[in-house]
């Protein structure tokens, strides 16, 4: 099993790469940004938080973008929810079907090892590639942070960090079932599902008939603006977050071990 | 009497409700080369991915080395060379770390036997398997199937893009392996290779499998099979 999630680091280590440096590099960007907006964020800042339910949305009625807090919470935390979102989906979609798509299930499961064996390798390759890609994305922000000499609290970064981390596992244990069906390339519905609950979270802060459904898709407890001015989150999202995930990796093992493989 | 390496029996897949094999049985002692023959879509490679598990089976069972197919996945897969009739590997990786990949999950260090196999195939272990064309691919098949020595080796239509020296020398090889104690499953459309390399034989048709009382048919008989096969 090492073997094989070892094979797996390696094919996917350019992928990480390029993605964790991509938005990485895209939020440090942001944050360099800042000191030279600085000045005439203020206006801009009373405007954006006098614009309603688009204010609410994107949490500048709560925060002010003339603050780093505020700023990062905005901007980077919507760049970061994204890029990470559609991220974790690509990896997790491709990562079971792209042996059947590929012809290479033949190889692979010709060899001495279990479905659920390479199962597991891949669900860790999984893994570690989220946790890599969170890692590299908070380096990148913290030296935007050290080179421009802002503070930002420690706790609420971390905390945005952390359920980043998890919202990422989430809609990665999502994909990694889809995954699981009949080998094609699914790569376009991976990131159309990334977009798609992004969107049911914008929608959700924007209509209020909404927001009491807010709390089922995985931006509801990520949400930047939120965690910066200690909203409390929903713990029934955090259960709900924890079950899908947990459901669709075992959602996976089942299906791929009672199913014919594609040649 | 020898050993049953393979015991299929009464086996029945079907994909939906499309045919796959019916109730195929078959025997093959230890030692043997037996050559599986058929049409295409008679029901070969259903039958050899069924032993292999990467089908579910509908009805009967498979023992390969006396293990069960289903209970016994991995011990069977421990002991099985298989070579696919398309040989896929991942594109980015060079030959030499395909080889070695398909060893270290065995947790076994075939180096030298690898390395002898590649002289004798020609292969170059440095090319990217992207670089390589279907015959050479086909190669390196052989390679993985071959490095570990396994006790059952499992081809499917394994001749097709190699060129005729390649054919003689895996043919060559076979024979080494089997006079050591291993046991040979090919299936092919080659009449040629039955008659020349096969102890036994059996053809498909349709799903259902016959067993030939002899691999040396002439090419009347054997085109009957898939004449037949075509009319109905």
């Amino acid at each position: 099993m090492k073997s094989v999630l070892k094979r797996e680091l390696l094919l996917n280590i350019k992928s990480l790469l390029i993605w964790s440096l991509s938005v990485g590099i895209l939020g440090l960007s942001c944050i360099l940004l800042y000191s030279s907006m600085e000045g005439e964020m203020k206006e801009m800042a009373d405007a954006f938080s006098n614009m309603g339910a688009f204010s609410d949305a994107f949490g500048m009625s709560t925060l002010s973008i003339a603050t780093m807090k505020g700023y990062f919470a905005t901007e980077i935390g919507a760049v970061h929810g994204l890029g990470s979102g559609m991220f974790a989906a690509i990896i997790a979609i491709n990562i079971i079907s792209k042996e059947e798509d590929g012809h290479t299930g033949e190889f692979i499961y010709s060899l001495p090892l279990s479905r659920s064996k390479v199962l597991t390798a891949k669900a860790i390759c999984v893994a570690i590639m989220l946790v890599v890609f969170t890692a590299v994305c908070t380096a990148c922000y913290l030296i935007g942070f050290n080179i421009l000499g802002e503070e930002i609290p420690n706790d609420e970064f971390l905390t945005f960090m952390a359920r980043q981390l998890l919202m990422n596992a989430e809609v990665a244990g999502i994909c990694f079932a889809l995954s699981s069906f009949a080998g094609k390339n699914r790569m376009g519905l991976g990131l159309g599902m990334a977009l798609l609950f992004y969107a049911f979270d914008v929608m959700g802060r924007v209509i209020p008939d909404l927001k009491d459904y807010l709390f089922i898709g995985p931006y509801s407890y990520a949400n930047a603006a939120e965690i910066f001015t200690g909203a409390e989150v929903e713990s029934k999202a955090i259960i709900l977050a924890v079950i899908l995930l947990i459901s669709g990796i075992a959602f996976a093992f089942w299906n791929y071990n009672r199913r014919d493989l594609a040649s | 009497m020898k050993e049953n390496v393979i015991e299929i029996s009464h086996l029945t897949k079907s994909y939906g409700k499309a045919r796959g094999v019916i109730d195929v049985s078959l025997n093959v002692q230890k030692g043997d080369i037996f050559g599986f023959l058929g049409p295409n879509g008679a029901g070969k490679s259903t039958t050899i991915r069924s032993m292999l598990g990467f089908l579910k089976i509908n009805e009967g069972s498979i023992k390969i080395l006396g293990y069960d197919s289903v209970k016994d996945h991995e011990k069977i897969l421990r002991e099985v060379g298989y070579m696919p009739s398309e040989a896929w590997f991942y594109d980015s990786m060079k030959v030499g770390d395909v080889i070695k990949y398909a060893a270290d999950v065995r947790g076994l260090d075939c180096t030298e036997e690898a390395r002898k196999l590649c002289e004798r195939l020609k292969v170059d272990t440095k090319k990217k398997i992207k670089q390589l064309s279907l015959g050479n691919r086909k190669k390196v098949s052989i390679v993985c199937a071959m490095q570990h020595k396994p006790k059952l080796f499992i081809f499917d239509e394994p001749t097709g893009g190699l060129d005729p020296l390649m054919q003689k020398n895996f043919f060559a090889l076979i024979n080494e392996y089997v006079d050591q104690g291993a046991t040979c499953l090919l299936s092919t459309h080659v009449l040629s290779e039955v008659d020349k390399y096969c102890k036994n034989a059996a053809i498909m048709r349709e799903g259902r499998l016959t067993m030939l009382d002899t691999p040396h048919i002439d090419d009347e008989t054997f085109l009957s099979f898939y004449e037949d096969s075509e009319e109905t």
